[in-house]
C-alpha cells in the first residue's frame, strides 16, 4: 500500500510540473492570471502548513505576513525608488522579521490562546496601516507600473509565483529531512516532551514561524506589484488567512503537497460557483467550507495518494471518528 | 466631559458584556471558539428589525422571540452540525465556524441585501441627566438588560439541573458521560444558550445602532477581545471584560482619534494575551 502511495505521489508531483510549466503558453491571460491567484493561495497554505500543519500551532494570522510583504515593497518601491529586485528579497525578510518579534511573546501561548493572539496582531496590524502616514492611511498606496507588455506581465508574474512557490516546497522538504522538522513534529506531538529531549523548542518555534512568514511575504510583495494598488483591509484580511487554512485542511495539514492540491481544488471551485452563481457564490463556498470540514477533517490527500479508498463509507468513518 | 466619555464606555460595556457572554460559555464548555458568534447577532439584530418593521412589535419585546428564536438556530446547529466533529483537532471546528459565518452572513446579504437599516423606536432619542451627564434611556435599558441576562445565566448554570450537567460536562467529558449526562444534548443545549444570548445582544444592537448583514464579523473580534480580557471560566469575566473595553475604547478614541478605536482593542486584546494569558478574573493553573 504504501508503495503504491509513493508512486501515485510521484505522479501528482509529475503532472503538476509539467502542467505547471505548461500553462501560460497555451492559455490566455484570464487563465494565467487566475492560475497565478490560485498560485499564491498555494504557497500561503503551504506557509501557513509549516507553522500550522507541522509545528501545529494554528496561526490564525499568517494573513498579516502577506500585508507587510505587500506593504514593504508599496513603501520601498513607491516612496523609496528602491528597484523590485531589492524591494522582492526585502518584503520577503520584513515579515520574517516581524515573526520573530511577534513569535517571541505569542508562541509562548497555546492552541486557542495562540490562535486569537494572531488574529489581534493581525487585525492591530490593520488598524496601525490604516492610520499611518507613510502607508498612506486607508485610502490605500499606488505601486510603481511595470514596464512591459500586458501578456509579458501576466507571464513574468505566473513564474514568479511558481518559482517562490517551488521554493516554499522545496525549502519545506529539505527542512523535513532535517533536524528542524523532526524537532517541529516533535513539538507538535508533545512540545514538553521534545523540551525535556533537547529539543531548543523556543528557537525551532519562531524559525517555523519565520519561515512561514518569509514565504507568504515573498507572495505579498508580488501580490502588490501586480495589482498596482493595495489597501489595507485586502492585504489585511482576515477572510485570507481562513481561506488559506481551509485550502491546508481540505488537502491535507502535515503534508508537503496537501496545501498545493487544497488551493487549486478549492480556487477551482470558488471560480466555477462564481461563473454560475454571481449573486450567491460566497454563500455556496460557505456551504463548500462546512461540507469540506465535516466529512473530510482529515483533507483529500489519503484519497488522492491511493492511501484510502473514497467513497460513502470513508465519509461516514469520518464523522464517527469525531462525533460525540 | 471625561465623565460623560466614562458613562458612555460603561453603557456600551454591557452590551459588549452580553455579546462575550455567549461567547465564553461555548468557549469555555466545549472549548469552541465560535467564530460565527457575530453571524449569529446579526440574526437576532434582523429578527428584532423584521418584527418591529412587518409587525410594529417593540425590540423590547421581540426580544424574547429573539432569544427563543436563535436558541433554537443555535441547538440544531449544535445537535446537527458541530457534534459531528467535536472531537477532531482545535481549528477544525474553527473553520467549520467560519464556513458557518461565511454562508449565514451571505444568506443575509442574498436575502436581505447589503442596505443599512436602522430600528427607529419613537423614544430612541429621550434621555435624563445627572449632573452634567446624559444617559439616554435606550441605553441605559440596554445596560440592564445585558446584565440582568447575565444573572440568568448564572442562575441557570450555578442553581438548575440542567446547568450542573453543563458545568461536569466542561470538567471532564468522560466522567459526566459515565454519570448519566448525554452529552450530544448537553452540548447543543450550551451552544443555544450562547447563541441565544448573541440573539439578545443582536436585538438590543439594533435598537442603538444601524444594522447590515456584515456588521458580525467586528463584532465576533470584539467579543474575542472581552472574553480575552475578563478570563474564561467564570460568569463575571464577560462583564468585567466588557466593561474595561468599553471603557478603554470610549477613553482611547477620545484621546487618538475615532480611527483607532480598533487598533485599542487589539492592541489591548495582544497585550493582555501576553501578559495576563488567563485574564483578568482567569482561573490560574
Amino acid at each position: 500500500m504504501a508503495q503504491r502511495g509513493d508512486t501515485s505521489k510521484k505522479v501528482i508531483l509529475g503532472i503538476l510540473i509539467i502542467a505547471g510549466i505548461a500553462i501560460p503558453f497555451f492559455t490566455g491571460n484570464f487563465i494565467i492570471r487566475f492560475f497565478t491567484n490560485a498560485l499564491m493561495f498555494a504557497i500561503l497554505a503551504s506557509a501557513w502548513n509549516i507553522i500550522g500543519g507541522y509545528t501545529g500551532y494554528a496561526s490564525f494570522g499568517n494573513v498579516v505576513f502577506l500585508g507587510i510583504g505587500a506593504y514593504v515593497s508599496a513603501v520601498l518601491m513607491e516612496k523609496g525608488g528602491v528597484p523590485f529586485w531589492i524591494a522582492f528579497p526585502a518584503s520577503g525578510l520584513g515579515s520574517a522579521v516581524f515573526a520573530v518579534l511577534i513569535g517571541l511573546p505569542v508562541l509562548r501561548l497555546k492552541g486557542h490562546y495562540f490562535a486569537i493572539a494572531t488574529l489581534g496582531v493581525a487585525e492591530a496590524m490593520k488598524a496601525l496601516v490604516d492610520n499611518l502616514d507613510i502607508t498612506e492611511g486607508n485610502s490605500g498606496i499606488y505601486l510603481p507600473v511595470m514596464n512591459l507588455s500586458v501578456k509579458a506581465q501576466y507571464i513574468f508574474f505566473y513564474f514568479m509565483m511558481l518559482g517562490v512557490l517551488a521554493l516554499t516546497l522545496i525549502v519545506t522538504y529539505v527542512m523535513l529531512k532535517k533536524k528542524l522538522g523532526y524537532g517541529l513534529i516533535a513539538i507538535r506531538e508533545d512540545e514538553e516532551a521534545a523540551g525535556s529531549l533537547g529539543v531548543n523548542t523556543t528557537l525551532f518555534k519562531v524559525t517555523s514561524f519565520a519561515l512561514s512568514g518569509f514565504f507568504s511575504g515573498l507572495a505579498g510583495s508580488l501580490y502588490a506589484y501586480q495589482q498596482g494598488f493595495i489597501k489595507p483591509e485586502s492585504v489585511f484580511d482576515v477572510g485570507v488567512t481562513v481561506k488559506m487554512i481551509v485550502m491546508a485542511v481540505f488537502g491535507g495539514i502535515g503534508s508537503l503537497l496537501g496545501p498545493l492540491l487544497g488551493a487549486l481544488s478549492i480556487e477551482i471551485i470558488s471560480e466555477v460557483l462564481t461563473n454560475y452563481f454571481l449573486v450567491a457564490h460566497t454563500l455556496f463556498f460557505g456551504a463548500i467550507v462546512i461540507l469540506a470540514i465535516v466529512f473530510t477533517p482529515k483533507g483529500i490527500m489519503d484519497i488522492v495518494s491511493g492511501r484510502k479508498k473514497f467513497g460513502l463509507n470513508y465519509l461516514l468513518q469520518n464523522i464517527r471518528d469525531h462525533r460525540v | 466631559m471625561i465623565l460623560q466619555i466614562i458613562v458612555n464606555g460603561i453603557l456600551k460595556g454591557g452590551l459588549y458584556a452580553l455579546m462575550a457572554l455567549g461567547m465564553s460559555l461555548i468557549w469555555g464548555v466545549m472549548d469552541i471558539i465560535n467564530i460565527a458568534h457575530g453571524a449569529f447577532i446579526m440574526l437576532g439584530a434582523y429578527c428584532s428589525y423584521w418584527l418591529f418593521t412587518l409587525w410594529g412589535v417593540d425590540p423590547f419585546i421581540s426580544l424574547f422571540l429573539s432569544i427563543f428564536f436563535m436558541f433554537l438556530v443555535g441547538y440544531a446547529i449544535q445537535k446537527y452540525l458541530i457534534n459531528l466533529v467535536i472531537r477532531a483537532t482545535i481549528f477544525i471546528t474553527l473553520i467549520l465556524a467560519f464556513g458557518i459565518e461565511i454562508f449565514l452572513n451571505n444568506l443575509a446579504l442574498v436575502m436581505w441585501t447589503a442596505d443599512v437599516r436602522k430600528v427607529q423606536v419613537p423614544y430612541g432619542a429621550a434621555n435624563f441627566n445627572i449632573g452634567t451627564v446624559t444617559i439616554p434611556y435606550v441605553r441605559l435599558s440596554a445596560f440592564i438588560i445585558a446584565l440582568v441576562i447575565a444573572g440568568i445565566f448564572y442562575i441557570v448554570l450555578n442553581k438548575t439541573r440542567t446547568g450542573r450537567s453543563i458545568r461536569a460536562t466542561a470538567q471532564d467529558l468522560d466522567a459526566a458521560r459515565l454519570v448519566g449526562v448525554d452529552v450530544a444534548k448537553t452540548y447543543a443545549l450550551t451552544f443555544g444558550m450562547g447563541v441565544g444570548a448573541a440573539g439578545a445582544a443582536g436585538t438590543l444592537w439594533a435598537i442603538l445602532f444601524p444594522i447590515n448583514p456584515m456588521m458580525g464579523g467586528i463584532l465576533t473580534l470584539k467579543s474575542f477581545v472581552v472574553v480575552i480580557i475578563g478570563g474564561l471560566g467564570t460568569m463575571f469575566g464577560p462583564i468585567i471584560g466588557g466593561l474595561t473595553l468599553g471603557v478603554a475604547e470610549a477613553l482611547g478614541s477620545n484621546w487618538f482619534g475615532a480611527t483607532y478605536e480598533n487598533l485599542i482593542s487589539f492592541t489591548i486584546l495582544v497585550l493582555v494575551l501576553i501578559f495576563l494569558p488567563r485574564g483578568i478574573l482567569g482561573k490560574r493553573e
